[in-house]
């Protein structure tokens, strides 16, 4: 049987080491060596969410466009509710989620903190100090000028609430995209009135992305090949950027051409046809149904709560 | 600058939304205007061009990398409206796709990165390349501060959303329920970050292309600039040089305003008599004639730049500014308008004198 998903090889982040650990010292990575690694990132993201997306799992079989309103009625809910307790029962929701659509739940977990929760944490860690946050003080830290200072109920509590739904946030549109083919995903959103040719150009750019991408990834490992040594000189390193930038202009613009003449001969006039979306079914009646009737039971535990 | 979905509130975001269904609509209208049917590739073609753009990583001098947005590059190379177009489809594939930048706050994110930062960019672009050919070295340099003043416009005001959200969303015992710094916290620090090391690559990348393009690819630039000569050779006779920069001065001033805002403590020597430390001066009581005189005139509309009993206090600031600012250039107006009059009835005076003579 031949299989169609992306080989395990090409979806780790990093060519093993010596398998006894890191030999010498670790440079840090130039820019030329970033770039690289950003693209090939961003394509392995990709194939990964095309991987997933064809597992047979609860939230792949549900019809796109439910799927995609009832995640943002979730969404929706997660915004407006105030407890922190809430929002930990919603990530928990999401955690089964993730489970039932067969998602490996370390995975999911790292993909969803690493790394916007976390960087979240760290910036508001200051505002749970009294100084910004001013309230009841319950971790003391002394005195300062004679006023006491320290970590404020009020702080701590708001640091909750912002880590807590950013990290419900992420976990829901993580599972919208790793549960759904971009082309469905793109067709999806005529559900929510966007428009033919906006969904149309997104789609096109969704494709071109991938296209430039390969030219990216030429220039800048030409780059490298040409390099001995460590590349160091900021300003020719600058010069380099912007001329490749410049160059892929270019090339974008030329393919921009290309394909205008290609779908002209194929007889493209303007109108703009989706593909048509798959049958609604019951199963997908009552997803839409359970994640509208969850929405709404937390926003009520939340107004009764206050 | 991607806000993710949880720092705003709800409310924040479907304001933004409103505000961004119009200048969609606006942008469609003028790019579908200008390139007809050829807008599809073109526009997916900008589109991609941004988002790639984003990922390109710009050495700076300590040994790391940051990258630049991108928007008044795309405003420079394809128009302003179609930057608005081609950065709202690279944020939304950033973030149904990447994760990067929140879907429901998608339209706060728009306005700041796909409209204010290609508008402010392009205006200021605009303004200092003036009337110089295409190959003109002030052409890439204009591009560039076009791309770091945009990009600390829009820092600005992510930094005004965020401030606003613990002022306008806490609960009964003042827990800010949304991203809790105040905007005498926010705006210094997206302004330290946007102003010294973010701005710097936009206008790194920003102006590096355009030079880059105009020694290489000079037809890719006439795209959107097809009425400009290539060289200074066929350059028509310069205008004269006229009001424009004392009002980008202004116009800069105008903006700066809500830094009003965020400074501590009162102007020397403008103090009420009851704020006045006494005891510095070795005084008991505010003199007689300094209380009689500070209470002289209670008319004001604004008193203390403010709405009376000191509500909304930032409202009131902004529209004492607002109204100021009119109100003088009224005047301005007035008298210009009346010293044209008098100059103009001299004129005919002398004119009939020379004409008696």
């Amino acid at each position: 049987m031949t299989t169609d998903t992306a080989p395990s090889w090409l979806l780790q982040s990093q060519a093993g080491l010596c398998p006894c650990g890191c030999i010498g010292r670790r440079k840090k990575g130039g820019f030329v060596e970033k770039t690289i690694s950003g693209a090939s990132g961003l394509l392995r993201q990709a194939m990964f969410s095309e991987d997933m997306a064809a597992r047979p799992g609860l939230l792949q079989r549900i019809e796109p466009r439910l799927k995609l309103l009832g995640i943002l009625g979730l969404l929706m809910a997660a915004a407006l509710v105030q407890h922190i307790e809430i929002l930990l029962a919603l990530y928990a929701l999401t955690l089964v989620l993730a489970a039932a659509s067969r998602l490996s739940l370390s995975f999911f977990i790292k993909r969803v903190w690493l790394f916007i929760p976390i960087f979240t944490g760290v910036i508001v860690l200051p505002a749970t100090f009294s100084f910004i946050t001013p309230g009841e003080i319950v971790v003391p830290f002394g005195t300062w000028f004679g006023h006491p200072v320290g970590m404020t109920s009020q702080g701590l509590t708001s640091a909750g609430l912002i880590v807590s739904r950013v990290a419900v946030s992420i976990s829901l549109v993580v599972l919208l995209t790793l549960s759904t083919p971009w082309n469905r995903l793109l067709g999806a959103l005529r559900s929510l009135a966007v428009p033919r040719m906006f969904v149309l150009v997104l789609a096109m750019t969704y494709r071109y992305v991938f296209h430039l991408l390969g030219s990216v990834t030429d220039m800048y490992v030409a780059r490298r090949a040409r390099t001995v040594g460590v590349q160091s000189d900021v300003t020719s390193g600058r010069a380099f950027v912007a001329a490749s930038a410049g160059a892929l202009f270019g090339k974008s613009h030329a393919l921009a051409e290309e394909v205008h003449m290609a779908m002209l001969a194929r007889g493209y006039n303007g109108n703009v046809r989706t593909l048509t979306p798959a049958k609604v079914t019951p199963r997908d009646v009552a997803w839409l149904a359970g994640s509208a009737l969850i929405a709404v039971c937390v926003i009520g535990a939340d107004l009764a709560l206050r | 600058m991607h806000i993710p979905d949880g720092y705003l509130s709800p409310a924040t975001c479907a304001t933004f939304y409103g505000a961004a269904v119009p200048v969609w609509v606006v942008a469609g209208r003028r790019v579908h205007k200008i390139v007809k049917n050829r807008n599809v590739p073109l526009l997916a073609m900008g589109a991609a061009y941004c988002f790639l753009v984003m990922m390109f990583n710009v050495p700076i001098p300590d040994g790391t990398t940051a990258h630049a947005v991108g928007g008044v590059l795309i405003a420079v190379l394809l128009g302003p409206w179609a930057a608005v177009i081609a950065v709202s489809i690279a944020l939304l594939i950033q973030a149904l796709f990447f994760g990067d930048g929140g879907v429901l706050s998608y339209g706060v994110n728009v306005i700041n990165m796909a409209f204010v930062m290609p508008m402010v960019g392009y205006g200021v672009y605009r303004l200092v390349t003036g009337h110089v050919s295409l190959t003109s070295p002030r052409r890439a340099f204009a591009a560039g501060l076009g791309g770091y003043i945009g990009l600390n416009v829009a820092a600005l005001c992510a930094a005004v959303e965020f401030g606003l959200q613990p002022t306008l969303f806490h609960s009964a015992n003042g827990t800010p329920l949304y991203a809790p710094f105040h905007l005498s916290q926010t705006i210094p620090a997206m302004a330290l970050a946007h102003l010294t090391v973010a701005g710097t690559v936009e206008l790194v990348l920003t102006a590096g292309v355009i030079a880059y393009l105009q020694r290489a690819n000079l037809p890719i630039l006439r795209l959107n600039h097809p009425a400009v000569p290539d060289t200074d050779a066929g350059l028509a006779p310069a205008r004269t040089f006229g009001w424009r920069w004392a009002i980008v001065g202004l116009a800069t001033l105008v903006v700066l305003t809500p830094l009003g805002l965020i400074a501590p403590g009162g102007a020397f020597g403008e103090d009420s008599p009851e704020d006045l430390n006494l005891h510095k001066y070795h005084l008991d009581a505010v003199p007689t004639g300094l209380r009689h005189y500070a209470g002289f005139w209670h008319n004001a509309l604004f008193d203390g730049y403010g709405f009376g009993h000191d509500q909304h206090p930032v409202v009131g600031y902004l529209t004492s500014a607002v109204v100021g600012i009119a109100v003088i250039a009224a005047v301005v107006f007035a008298v210009f308008a009346l010293v044209r009059v008098l100059r103009r009835a001299d004129d005919d005076h002398d004119e009939l004198e020379a004409t008696v003579a």
